[in-house]
């Protein structure tokens, strides 16, 4: 099984390798675009459909420090895709080198349950769980924003952090109130 | 096996890194060259990985078999030991770093050149706002203080007020049994009233009955004019 392996590869200096894992192939290519514009590390952003990789650029493809699967509410067909992809993901990852982003939760097609089996999913896999607004330049920076705070924790550029110990602080929790009805 | 085999790897490479860092770092970008500081930031991030590398081979090496229930339990007790144990670290360096600061500032006022100068003119300029911020809190202090007073005051008169407030209710609903037999006594005298009234009237509507049966000029007599006139003040009543 060719199951990624966080820890097989050397790590890079003064860099930070990200995957971004995207069944619809849209919202990935906006924030690579912004990714790599931070100027006081070197970004590597390597995008995805879904896992596993292929196995031809194994031996070019660096040590990824953070993996981020971008799941959007609208379509039932990505929140599939990511949990297939979680198979191919050696269980070192799931101690903070792993995070759940979220788009269109605003939308009124999506229907809640999905919202909160992805809850369910990042809880029980103790990872951070990010909504993105994926459709104005703002909504990108902000969301790049954030996934650049955790992907320097990952990669071990913050001193006194590891991903281990900042993915105890923002694991997603589900509310006690998960499996009743809401209000709408 | 995978792990300890990057890790050996690791060290081996940082160890060929250090001399080849420099040239390498200028042949991959050009002008940049690594400055102490980045050299630093590169050191701290290859230990940081380090240690998370190590951490797994400790895992790997203390496995023991639990239930996850258990797991999740005691996962907050370790979660805030953590953080305790890593907050009186950074509280500690902190204190530690302050320490050498002062020790060093003292050094320098001890040599008496034109920065000691410096030093001490502005160390005297602190001491001079930490006395004025003295003052201040002392001032804000008393003034908080009489704030407190008037309020507790305040609370006392509405206290009173509220007590006052309920005497008089209370008193007021004290004269009942009072009003009844007050009530009673004029009720027993509006009764003796109506008597007397209609004994009033019957006698003016007789007396009045013989004025006019006697036919007699009572305008020209005083004393039977007087005795007319009176007749007028009630009305004629069956």
């Amino acid at each position: 099984m060719s199951l990624l392996k966080p820890f097989s590869k050397l790590p890079g200096l003064n860099t930070a390798n990200i995957l971004l894992v995207e069944s619809e192939e849209q919202f990935q290519q906006s924030l690579a675009d912004v990714l790599v514009e931070e100027t006081s590390v070197t970004v590597n952003v390597r995008l995805a459909k879904s896992l596993p990789l292929p196995m031809e650029n194994d031996e070019s493809r660096p040590r990824i420090d953070l993996v981020v699967f971008i799941i959007n509410l609208t379509s039932e067909l990505s929140l599939q895709s990511a949990e297939a992809s979680l198979k191919y993901l050696d269980p070192g990852y799931f101690l903070g080198k792993v995070c759940f982003m979220v788009t269109n939760a605003r939308n009124a097609s999506a229907p809640a349950e999905r919202l909160d089996a992805v809850r369910k999913l990042a809880a029980s896999l103790h990872c951070p769980l990010l909504f993105a607004e994926n459709q104005t330049p703002d909504g990108v920076a902000s969301a790049t924003e954030r996934l650049l705070t955790i992907l320097k924790v990952a990669a071990g550029l913050v001193p006194i952090a590891t991903a281990l110990y900042v993915s105890n602080l923002t694991r997603c929790t589900l509310p006690l109130d998960i499996d009743q009805p809401s209000f709408d | 096996m995978e792990s300890s085999d990057s890790q050996g790897k690791l060290n081996h490479m940082v160890g060929t890194m250090e001399p080849n860092d420099v040239p390498a770092a200028e042949g991959a970008t050009g002008q940049k060259d690594t400055s102490p500081v980045d050299m630093l930031r590169i050191k701290q991030q290859m230990s940081n990985q380090c240690f998370e590398m190590a951490v797994q081979l400790n895992a790997e090496k203390n496995k023991r078999s639990c239930s996850t229930s258990e797991a999740e339990r005691d996962l907050p007790e370790y979660i805030g030991e953590l953080e305790r144990v890593k907050t009186l670290h950074f509280n500690s360096t902190l204190t530690l770093h302050r320490m050498q600061m002062w020790h060093a500032i003292g050094e320098k006022l001890n040599w008496s050149d034109s920065e000691a100068d410096a030093l001490k003119a502005i160390s005297d300029r602190c001491m001079g706002l930490c006395s004025h911020i003295k003052h201040l809190q002392q001032e804000s202090k008393k003034l908080q203080d009489e704030v407190t007073e008037i309020q507790k005051n305040r609370l006392e008169m509405k206290r009173l007020t509220h007590e006052k407030i309920k005497h008089m209710e209370e008193s007021s609903r004290k004269e009942y049994p009072d009003m009844e037999k007050y009530k009673a006594a004029l009720e027993k005298g509006q009764a003796n009233l109506e008597k007397y009234k209609k004994m009033a009237i019957m006698t003016q509507n007789v007396l009045r009955g013989i004025l006019l049966a006697c036919k007699v000029n009572w305008l020209d007599d005083p004393k039977l004019r007087d005795i007319a006139m009176t007749l007028e003040e009630f009305p004629i009543s069956e």
